[in-house]
């Protein structure tokens, strides 16, 4: 479905994405410290730990929302520690909210096209007019969301007002909205939080399809362990704002330093 | 009891039938001073579509754009000049705006971005005049304020002028915001300033283009209104106008705003002529307070408003 703009790189080269060190400090609080990590061209890597171990941080810091007080974050091998949001976004990095920020004043559809909107160029004379090439670019932004919805099969519900659907289909609708810009790299932020088993499941499938049919490499949050397991290639977990475990999952599930950050140790 | 129905309901239309040139020449003052009062309503709707906050500003920044304009011209720039000046001095203002007031308070609740501009009208107000004086200022665009007869009907020349102005500013924005990309990154970022950075559309450039558009507006609501009254503090006192306009015709809705100020602008002339003297005259100082009250029993949401629909 997609056409690559630049040929992949040689497997061996550069990560896609490099964090080196990044350390977030909100006052007192030391979100994140020194944490290095590396993710890969088309891999799934799942990020866990208890609440308040630095998860949701570490994606506001390689979304842009934050700036690291110290160290570095390298994409396709550039430095771009200290880019803002709609930099990060034009760079091809997309991403989903833990508490859900589609625009609920607006339909579907609309919401999904707004995630064409960095891929749309040309004269605003024209689309004022709604005609020329304007008319024949929003047509093929048009089929390309609609490519998404099929995929993503919310066909039935593309003209209902996000803030009116049940918090699982909104969850989807952000999902489109992200997968909308194409992006090379994809930031979900527990996607599957208050969701029931069945809707998990789409869910996780929706994940491996985006994976397997577009390429894009995602990170997600999860604390579904069971989710964990079964769609991620890597797992890294943080526990007071430290890697403390990143590899296979069946690796980080036999870590001791992450079962004892998760049902914690009395160190008495 | 019989008396007060007829004077009330019977008596007025009576009157109106009895002269259609004089009823053409109110209807055509109420929608001319409509129109300006769309005008205003506007700049709010602008700033109410992209940045979700009441600007409560707006009209003072109808004073600053006049006294800006009226200030250079007594210093001798032609009317041209100055007036380039003038946008290049509200493009200035919008970009001021943005870094210091807009920026720090990112993702705050509405209510703080509403007291943000109730101080930004203090210090507007007080700066224009610090650096413009506060006395009455006399604006000439070159068009007299004389009538001509059109089919037995008067025609106020600055007022056609300030219509005509003012219906193609408003086809244009109107355009321009509801058709461009422009237009669903506003509405994306009026709804959610989070999601809408996420999808890579840079807040900061939309807030100055924004701003900047409501400034124009400003500076042409502030010539109209500016060349018929004077350029003096009242100036700023005809946003209060635009409040019943925007209750009527919904805050984020540009044919809203127009639609609304056009009626408002008729409806406080008829009541006026017609029904002002049943009460002593000055009807037309409340009388769109109170159809604006009357519509938030109603219709809450506005004419064009977006309707409210509450998940329970």
């Amino acid at each position: 479905m997609r056409e690559p703009t630049t040929p992949p790189p040689v497997a061996s080269a550069t990560p896609l994405l490099e964090v080196d060190e990044v350390s977030v400090r909100f006052g007192a609080i030391q979100a994140l410290d020194r944490v290095s990590l590396e993710i890969g061209r088309g891999e799934i890597v799942a990020i866990i730990g208890p609440n308040g171990a630095g998860k949701t941080t570490l994606l506001n810091v390689i979304s842009g929302f934050y700036h690291p007080t110290a160290g570095r974050i390298r994409f396709e091998g550039r430095d771009r520690t200290r880019l803002r949001p709609y930099d990060v976004a034009a760079l091809g990095i997309a991403r989903t909210f833990q508490n859900v920020a589609l625009f609920k004043g607006m339909s579907v559809l609309d919401n999904i096209m707004t995630g064409r909107l960095l891929k749309m160029r040309g004269s605003f004379l024209w689309e004022a007019l709604y005609w020329g090439p304007a008319m024949r670019q929003e047509l093929a932004h048009r089929e390309f969301v609609e490519r998404i919805i099929d995929f993503l099969e919310i066909e039935a519900i593309r003209k209902a007002g996000a803030g009116t659907l049940p918090y699982g289909l909104q969850k989807r609708v952000e999902l489109a909205r992200a997968l909308a810009a194409e992006p090379t790299l994809l930031l979900l932020d527990e996607p599957m939080a208050g969701m029931n088993v069945e809707e998990k499941e789409d869910m996780c499938r929706f994940i491996l399809g985006v994976n397997d049919e577009f390429g894009t490499t995602i990170a997600l949050i999860e604390h579904d362990m069971s989710v964990v397991m079964d769609i991620s290639d890597r797992v890294i977990a943080l526990d007071y704002g430290r890697k403390i475990a990143d590899g296979r999952p069946d690796e980080v599930r036999a870590d001791e330093g992450v079962i004892d950050a998760y049902l914690g140790v009395s160190h008495a | 009891m019989l008396d007060i129905l007829y004077g009330v309901l019977v008596g007025p239309l009576k009157d109106m039938a009895g002269s259609p040139a004089f009823l053409a020449e109110v209807v055509i003052g109420g929608l001319a001073a409509g129109l300006m009062y769309s005008l205003v309503a506007l700049g709010f709707v602008l700033i109410y579509k992209a940045s979700g906050v009441f600007n409560f500003a707006q009209g003072v920044m109808v004073l600053f754009a006049a006294l800006t304009l009226v200030g250079l011209m007594e210093r001798g720039a032609p009317l041209v000049l100055a007036l380039l000046l003038t946008m290049a001095v509200m493009g200035a203002l919008a970009f001021a705006i943005e870094r210091v007031v807009l920026r720090p308070l990112v993702n705050q609740e509405q209510i703080i971005l509403f007291m943000a501009t109730i101080g930004l009208n203090f210090f507007l107000e007080g700066f224009g005049e610090l650096v413009w004086g506060s006395n009455v200022k006399r604006l000439d665009v070159g068009i007299p304020d004389s009538s001509f007869m059109v089919w037995g009907v008067q025609v106020n020349r600055l007022e056609l002028t300030a219509a005509i102005t003012a219906a193609v500013l408003v086809a244009v924005m109107a355009v321009f915001f509801q058709r461009t990309r422009i237009g669903r990154a506003l509405r994306a970022v009026a709804d959610d300033h989070e999601a809408a950075l996420s999808i890579g559309i840079p807040l900061n450039t939309i807030w100055i283009v924004v701003w900047s558009a409501a400034g124009l507006v400003a500076i042409v609501a502030g010539i109209m209104w500016g060349a018929k009254s004077g350029v003096q503090f009242s100036l700023s006192l005809i946003a209060l106008k635009a409040l019943p306009v925007l209750i009527l015709g919904g805050f984020e809705s540009v044919p809203g705003a127009i639609v609304g100020g056009l009626i408002i602008g008729v409806g406080e002339k008829l009541a006026e002529v017609y029904w002002g003297p049943l009460v002593g005259g000055a009807i037309e100082n409340w009388f769109a307070y109170v159809l604006a009250l009357a519509f938030l029993l109603v219709r809450p949401q506005g004419l064009f408003g977006e309707r409210i629909i509450e998940r329970v």
